[in-house]
């Protein structure tokens, strides 16, 4: 899973989540990928989840892209606690996907099979996403 | 080679998002032509020719503009990423029989060894070429190419008239021996146990051996808990 190896202040506000993605919102790598619609944080158990989703289908002779990467710490008090006496501790590592952003991307394989893999990765996110591709792109 | 496509402009007279916004509620683009070393034309386009005009790369655009013709090439077009429309286009104005530097699509043609992974490096390469005879992409074939096959940017065949901008040793397409099926469920074994997911297995009898994962489950069994609130 992906997991920073070191930060510079373990315990971080939560992430602003509006606006739309400033840049990254063009296939770079592949001929295939998944955007985000809506704004969510991702999980690094949702993104490895989404890409073991879509090998798995491809099974060989393509290749997968993972545009975002899961930077920022969100903490969690534990339960039953009283409030107060700070800041609970860090429990999840998330990426602060804006709309636009292509978050995977695929490529060596045919489209249909493009289609079904990217489909079954959209499953493992928490936003509204969609297909794109680079034929269907303009300019 | 892509044709010139004529498109309406009109002069712009103010300036500022709104301004802008108040243009595009016309169904009209914000644009700026340049280049030359002139000063710098604020224009307004019409959005629907401008849009099917920029479906085609480097399409040449002509500019009518004060009863003028002026022939431009986008420079840079900005899109609404989740609507797609066009935001601001930059035009660059060029003449015919001027070499401009354009970055061209590589189209891959023909089908590869289907142990071969092919990867484009280089979705694009920056091509030196007529305004006016712009290849609209730059072919590459693959048919029966085997892994460890390496296309640079020498290896391009361009059409007539037009250069390489790009290093010649660049690398293009690039064909690697796809990962075996072996490997992939094993990288995947892995990364499952990693999360934590557990598979329902079909049969439940053999219990001595559990050192080695066994993956039994090979396409319809994903049945991984990749939900954020679980710990």
């Amino acid at each position: 899973m992906l997991i920073p190896r070191r930060v510079k202040h373990r315990k971080q506000h939560h992430p602003k989540r509006t606006g739309m993605a400033k840049g990254g919102t063009k296939l770079s790598f592949g001929d295939y990928g998944i955007q985000a619609v809506e704004p969510a944080y991702v999980t690094n158990r949702q993104i490895e989840s989404a890409r073991i989703a879509m090998t798995r289908h491809i099974k060989r002779g393509g290749k997968v892209w993972i545009n975002i990467y899961p930077d920022r710490p969100l903490t969690k008090k534990p339960a039953e606690t009283r409030m107060g006496s700070g800041k609970g501790s860090p429990e999840w590592w998330i990426a602060n996907v804006k709309p636009g952003r292509v978050m995977f991307e695929l490529s060596g394989v045919p489209e249909p099979i493009a289609r079904e893999a990217l489909r079954r990765a959209m499953h493992k996110l928490p936003m509204k996403c969609r297909f794109v591709s680079r034929e269907g792109s303009d300019f | 080679m892509s044709s010139e496509v004529k498109i309406q402009a009109e002069p712009r007279t103010e300036f500022g998002k709104g301004a802008a916004r108040r243009i595009r509620r016309q169904a009209k683009v914000p644009a700026v032509l340049y280049g030359h070393g002139n000063n710098p034309v604020h224009i307004s386009l019409p959005g629907h020719e401008l849009m099917l005009a920029l479906k085609t790369a480097n399409a040449l655009l002509s500019v009518q503009l004060n009863g003028k013709s002026q022939l431009a090439l986008p420079k840079q077009v900005q899109r609404d990423p989740i609507k797609g429309f066009i935001e601001h286009a930059d035009l660059i104005v060029v003449s015919r029989g001027e070499k401009v530097t354009v970055e061209v699509p590589v189209v891959l043609v023909g089908e590869a060894d289907p142990d071969a992974l092919v990867t484009l490096e280089h979705a694009t390469v920056a091509l030196e070429a007529e305004a006016t005879h712009i290849p609209e992409s730059v072919e590459v074939d693959i048919e029966g190419a085997v892994a460890g096959t390496q296309i640079l940017a020498k290896d391009l065949k361009l059409t007539e008239g037009s250069t390489l901008s790009l290093d010649e040793e660049a690398l293009v397409v690039n064909l690697v021996a796809a990962p075996t099926a072996e490997d992939i469920e094993a990288e995947l074994a892995e990364a499952e146990a990693d999360l934590g997911v557990e598979h329902d297995e079909p049969t439940s009898e053999t219990e001595s051996d559990e050192t080695t994962e066994d993956d039994g489950a090979p396409e319809a069994g994903e049945g991984d808990s990749g939900t954020p609130g679980q710990e």
